[in-house]
């Protein structure tokens, strides 16, 4: 069963992707763009490959699928939504989502995961920072390394 | 060189952690072996023919004489004694045992080395001028830059998961020794008139099944953006580049399907997002990396090359290895000596473990403990005192790595093959060697001068066929290896792309064939004219007309 994490840790989840099944009473809408309204309040989601624009940032979730998790363009539509649309909302991957990869996910700007079940979630948790610190910059450091913590040799 | 400090010295000791975790779990088979190959990728790890192959990551083919002792020993310890130098700088290893990789990694980690992106649809090891630093057409020193496009790619958020390998390049001389023309992204680095120091980028050259050459998008990129418009194309070929097709995934058919000029504009919208932001290099960012590449404390009282007179009238041997093996350094009185892995009989770019400590012995007597590799798949020692060339040549002549064909026909770039690579078509090692056995005669190459002779197993490319003077690449022919044939193909500055002359050739055939095309510019060449020159002016057909002249 698709298993939520969110805040670091396995969350219920309130929200569910129509296409995927019927939302039960108190659970919010995910929908795709086409049948999406800006004031409806409805979750948006959208495929890697999707132009980002200014509108989608209303909504209060936006979810990218992976369609296979190699698919890097995700990636880079979060990191725009989030640097370049200033969308403060929820970004949630769905789709093939990894457990291996969270750490990328993490630093181009998503901050909940819907994983495929309940062991690649707990897979998850234990590989979810790998890295005490990174290079570059990213969604959640503006900052480069060296621009942050004092480098030496 | 570039030292670590206690952040980059934490980031590979934590990928120790991180890929050993991973290791495991696909051991106990918590970890699919699809998804795992994905993973594993990423840290250098391939499944090959016979056995998994690691590739060590030499960044921009720089290693100082105790991380080559340490690949000595993982050749001894981990493997069956020998290396492999790879055509992008990096150093294989053709027999580990999966289950001992993050051991391996473990005593790279402690000397400062790692395997990380040396594989997968990421951003690759950067290359760069095996002379890098230390020559004499140097316009600005590339090592720098390619430390700083390293660390900006290394683990990089977005650009980990790309629609195929990435592979950028960085020179700074004036004879171009990294072939950037053939790289997705190849960077010509050099100062202006006013003494700021500028990009020239261009996008999307490369080998395998389609070759291409590179374009020039920009011209004059000042040194600060550079981290940020890179990442302006990376985004954009991240996006839009191809992933239905992995041989349509290249930069270079993305910037053919949009146009050098649509790229560029796409590019331009990009970066002007990006001009300023905190990646943007400050001249304290640039400092602090140029510190890391000082020249080292060269004797101001050199020898004069004189001193070698009487020595190289004695012996012809190291005569000749003077003048193809040694080139000219920046400082008086030092030398750039290129140890040939190419003796025949010894796949190309193979060295042994014995090999590896005796070249980083002289790296510490005859320099500054420093060794480059090239990606002619040879060993560099960067700082010779001229003094010191004839014992160096004895020695090296001693240890096998003496080969005086530094450019000529047998030092040839040659891929595994089909002995090692699963995705070969053919054998490329045999062929080399019996190539090798034909062409043996020095004076015979002396004769012919400059040829690069480059041979690929498979359309791939790893063996660089398309850009040899002479290309051969090996072919499936009804499940019988055959190999085609181009000539005129050139990697350095004004890169060409090989003609194929015509139909393919049985092994047995080829050296045959490659004596007839030398005879042909033997008997059509002007005086002193380069095989490649030669060949420009006279075109293909006298060469296709004797080769394919049927003698019954």
């Amino acid at each position: 069963m698709p298993t939520l994490i969110k805040h670091d840790k396995i969350m219920e989840d309130d929200w569910a992707i129509v296409e995927v099944e019927a939302p039960a009473d108190g659970i919010r809408r995910i929908v795709p763009l086409e049948a999406w309204l800006p004031e409806s309040g409805d979750g948006l989601l959208l495929q890697g490959e999707c132009e980002p624009d200014a509108r989608y940032c209303v909504a209060p979730l936006i979810a990218i699928n992976f369609l296979v998790f190699s698919d890097g363009r995700g990636l880079s539509l979060a990191v725009l939504l989030r640097s370049r649309f200033d969308f403060t909302g929820e970004l949630r991957a769905v789709g093939d989502v990894h457990p291996d990869l969270l750490y990328y996910l993490n630093r181009c700007g998503f901050d909940s995961y819907l994983m495929p079940d309940e062991r690649s979630a707990q897979t998850a948790l234990s590989t979810l920072a790998p890295y005490t610190d990174y290079y570059q910059a990213s969604v959640l450091e503006p900052n480069p390394a060296h621009r942050r913590t004092r480098r030496f040799a | 060189m570039y030292r670590y400090d206690s952040f980059d010295q934490k980031f590979v000791d934590e990928r120790v952690v991180h890929y050993r975790a991973q290791t495991e779990r696909y051991l106990a088979g918590e970890l699919p072996e699809d998804e795992f190959l994905q993973l594993r990728l990423r840290n250098g790890l391939y499944i090959q023919r016979l056995a998994p192959m690691l590739r060590v990551a030499v960044p921009y083919g720089i290693l100082d004489s105790r991380q080559l002792r340490t690949l000595a020993h993982i050749a001894r310890h981990y493997d069956r004694g020998y290396g492999h130098l790879s055509t992008r700088q990096n150093v294989q290893f053709n027999w580990p045992e999966l289950a001992e990789v993050p051991d391996i990694l473990q005593d790279l980690a402690e000397v400062q080395m790692h395997a990380i992106q040396t594989s997968g649809s990421c951003i690759r090891n950067i290359t760069t001028d095996q002379f890098a630093g230390v020559s004499e057409d140097e316009s600005v020193d590339p090592r720098p830059y390619c430390e700083l496009i390293r660390q900006w790619s290394t683990s990089h958020p977005e650009f980990d998961w790309l629609p195929r390998k990435f592979k950028i390049a960085v020179t700074g001389a004036s004879v171009d020794r990294a072939a950037v023309d053939v790289h997705d992204i190849g960077l010509v680095v050099f100062r202006t008139d006013s003494d700021e120091i500028q990009f020239d980028v261009k996008v999307g050259g490369g080998l395998g099944r389609t070759p291409v050459i590179g374009q020039m998008i920009r011209r004059g990129l000042p040194v600060r953006h550079l981290l940020t418009y890179l990442e302006a194309i990376l985004r954009v070929y991240n996006r839009y580049g191809r992933r239905d097709n992995k041989y349509k995934a290249r930069i270079k058919i993305l910037v053919r399907a949009m146009t050098a000029d649509g790229f560029r504009d796409k590019v331009d919208a990009e970066w002007a997002h990006l001009e300023g932001s905190p990646s943007t290099l400050t001249d304290e960012d640039l400092a602090r990396m140029q510190a890391h590449f000082q020249p080292y404390p060269y004797d101001s009282q050199p020898a004069s090359i004189d001193t070698l007179g009487s020595q190289r009238l004695e012996e012809c041997a190291f005569d000749a290895w003077v003048r193809h093996n040694v080139a000219p350094h920046k400082q008086p009185g030092y030398a750039i000596v290129t140890l040939s892995t190419k003796l025949t009989g010894v796949p190309p770019g193979d060295v042994s473990d014995v090999q590896m400590d005796l070249v980083a012995d002289w790296a510490d007597r005859y320099g500054f403990g420093e060794i480059r590799i090239s990606h002619e798949q040879n060993f560099v020692l960067p700082d010779v005192r001229f003094e010191q060339l004839f014992e160096l040549w004895q020695q090296a002549t001693s240890a096998q790595l003496g080969a005086n064909n530094v450019g000529l026909l047998s030092d040839m770039i040659c891929c595994p093959g089909g002995d090692y690579c699963s995705l070969a078509n053919a054998k490329s090692i045999p062929l080399a060697e019996a190539i090798q056995r034909k062409f043996d005669s020095y004076d015979y190459q002396h004769d012919l001068g400059p040829l690069d002779l480059n041979i690929s197993g498979c359309m791939n490319a790893c063996g660089h066929h398309h850009v040899g003077h002479i290309g051969i690449l090996g072919v499936d022919k009804k499940g019988a290896e055959f190999y085609q044939v181009s000539l005129g193909g050139h990697a350095g500055n004004g890169a060409s792309l090989g003609q194929i002359i015509g139909p393919s050739f049985s092994r047995k055939d080829v050296p045959d064939t490659i004596e007839t095309i030398l005879q042909v510019y033997l008997d059509l060449r002007h005086e002193d004219e380069p095989f490649l020159l030669c060949f420009r002016r006279v075109g293909m057909d006298p060469f296709k007309e004797r080769v394919y002249a049927n003698p019954d």
